[in-house]
């Protein structure tokens, strides 16, 4: 857990090579899996993952280069709701690749790294015991479920068509 | 007191930040990550074999059915190859790169998710309400986990355990209330390390059972899978929209709009609400069903 708390480090050139192609194989896999899955044309997926990359590489940059204490998952949401709003001329483009790619077979390719890296945890899991363990579904489960009743009374008060 | 909390709150902002960016750097950019291929096809492999397998669905009974998404097969047979021993090119040094590069995909994901929110702009803002007062319903878990975890015997560690569902803007946050080495700290590390083993399975079940179960709003399931990290979020998805395909573009706004809410305004609700309410609960319940401690003989450190 320390790895939690310790300095930063800076962005170089090289650096921002690495991202670019970490994201060009994350998406040649998406887009096999996007393939086998769901028998998208690879070639249509391959521009939305481009595309998809492309927010993802300016979102992290500005995190990094912009003075703002601004999280890159909030420019991230913004430039992507931006380019895809119904009066944006960008948004037929965006919406015709970026729906190639089906949510699950990002999230597929995702979870198989998560998987790995959560490997780490394994020890330190092993030894917190069943107690934890009662308590943490306890906390997921009520979270989800208090948040999925919540929404539901007021979509119901609010009159929201099923 | 009330200063107290200000100078808390702008502490806790910047450390969600670093969290992320601190971990991606370390990880990609001083090494080449993408030159551990075996890493790399390791994962081809796994999700060319999840998608052949396709999603498979059980019946528990009549009404009840659980499914199981190739989303969790390339998790756990990644857990597996991790943790297998013949498997040598999968190591510790790899579980890092892929945790770091990890924190760059979440990217794309959230840039997806933020495309269906933009095309579906007219529907956040009506549902506006729903979605902002969803963030409270968060709030169960200080009223049904606590008092367990009192009478499980844990202490001071229940503030932290269970005033959110701890993921890393939340220990953030507690960390930075009661500093790294205390007993709520310690709390909200076994939650968050409990929950990133186990979270992601674990809220797939629980949506594919409350989707065929529970007779709620479609949008309410989309809004209540964005209440914890992007791959739990992910995870009950998946179910999701399996159980409700004509509304595909619609809950991918919901579950990423949701999602996008926890880590800005959850963490506030946490700060301001969550973290207050709890330490009022366990003063309350503490002195009434508080057991003997049993950090020490369970392996707390």
């Amino acid at each position: 857990m320390v790895e939690l708390i310790d300095g930063s480090e800076n962005v170089s050139v090289h650096g921002i090579f690495n991202w670019i192609l970490l994201l060009a194989i994350f998406s040649v896999i998406t887009c096999i899996g996007n393939y086998i899955g769901y028998e998208h044309p690879i070639g249509d997926s391959l521009v939305g993952m481009g595309i998809l990359s492309l927010i993802t590489l300016i979102g992290v940059w500005m995190e990094r280069k912009l003075p703002l204490n601004i999280s890159s998952i909030i420019y991230i949401s913004v430039i992507g709701i931006i380019i895809a709003l119904p009066i944006m001329p960008t948004s037929s483009f965006v919406l015709h690749y970026v729906s190639q790619v089906e949510l699950l077979s990002i999230v597929t390719v995702f979870l198989a790294y998560v998987g790995i890296g959560m490997g780490k945890s394994w020890n330190e899991f092993k030894a917190l015991g069943w107690r934890a363990v009662i308590v943490t579904i306890l906390v997921i489960a009520s979270t989800y479920l208090g948040s999925a009743i919540v929404a539901h009374i007021i979509l119901v008060l609010t009159g929201v068509p099923v | 007191m009330g200063e107290g909390i200000i100078s808390n709150n702008d502490d806790s902002t910047t450390d969600v930040q670093h969290i992320y960016r601190n971990k991606t750097d370390k990880r990609i950019l001083k090494k080449n990550p993408w030159k551990d291929y075996g890493l790399h096809i390791s994962v081809l492999v796994l999700v060319i074999i999840a998608e052949l397998i396709g999603p498979i669905e059980i019946n528990l009974s009549k009404s009840v059915s659980v499914s199981i998404m190739p989303l969790l097969y390339t998790m756990v047979l990644g857990l597996i190859f991790y943790l297998a021993k013949p498997i040598t090119w999968i190591q510790r040094k790899q579980a890092r790169v892929a945790e770091g590069a990890m924190m760059l995909f979440i990217g794309v994901l959230i840039a997806k998710l933020a495309v269906s929110s933009g095309q579906s702009i007219h529907l956040i803002f009506q549902m506006g309400p729903a979605l902002m007062l969803q963030e409270l319903g968060h709030l169960a878990t200080i009223l049904i986990a606590l008092p367990v975890a009192l009478l499980l015997g844990f202490k001071r560690e229940t503030i932290g355990m269970t005033n959110s569902i701890g993921r890393e803007p939340e220990v953030a946050v507690v960390v930075d209330k009661y500093g790294f080495n205390s007993p709520e700290a310690r709390g909200i590390f076994a939650l968050f390390i409990v929950g990133t083993i186990i979270g992601t399975v674990f809220i797939s079940f629980l949506t594919s059972i409350s989707v065929s179960l529970l007779p709620l709003h479609p949008f309410a399931f989309a809004m209540a899978s964005g209440v914890g990290s992007a791959s739990m979020n992910a995870a009950s998805l998946g179910p999701t929209l399996a159980a409700f395909p004509a509304l595909e573009t619609q809950i991918e706004a919901f579950a990423g709009f949701s999602n996008l809410l926890s880590f800005s305004v959850g963490i506030y609700i946490v700060i301001f609400i969550a973290i207050p309410l709890c330490e009022k609960l366990y003063s309350i319940l503490e002195p009434k069903i508080g057991r003997d401690a049993i950090i020490d003989e369970d392996g707390g450190e």
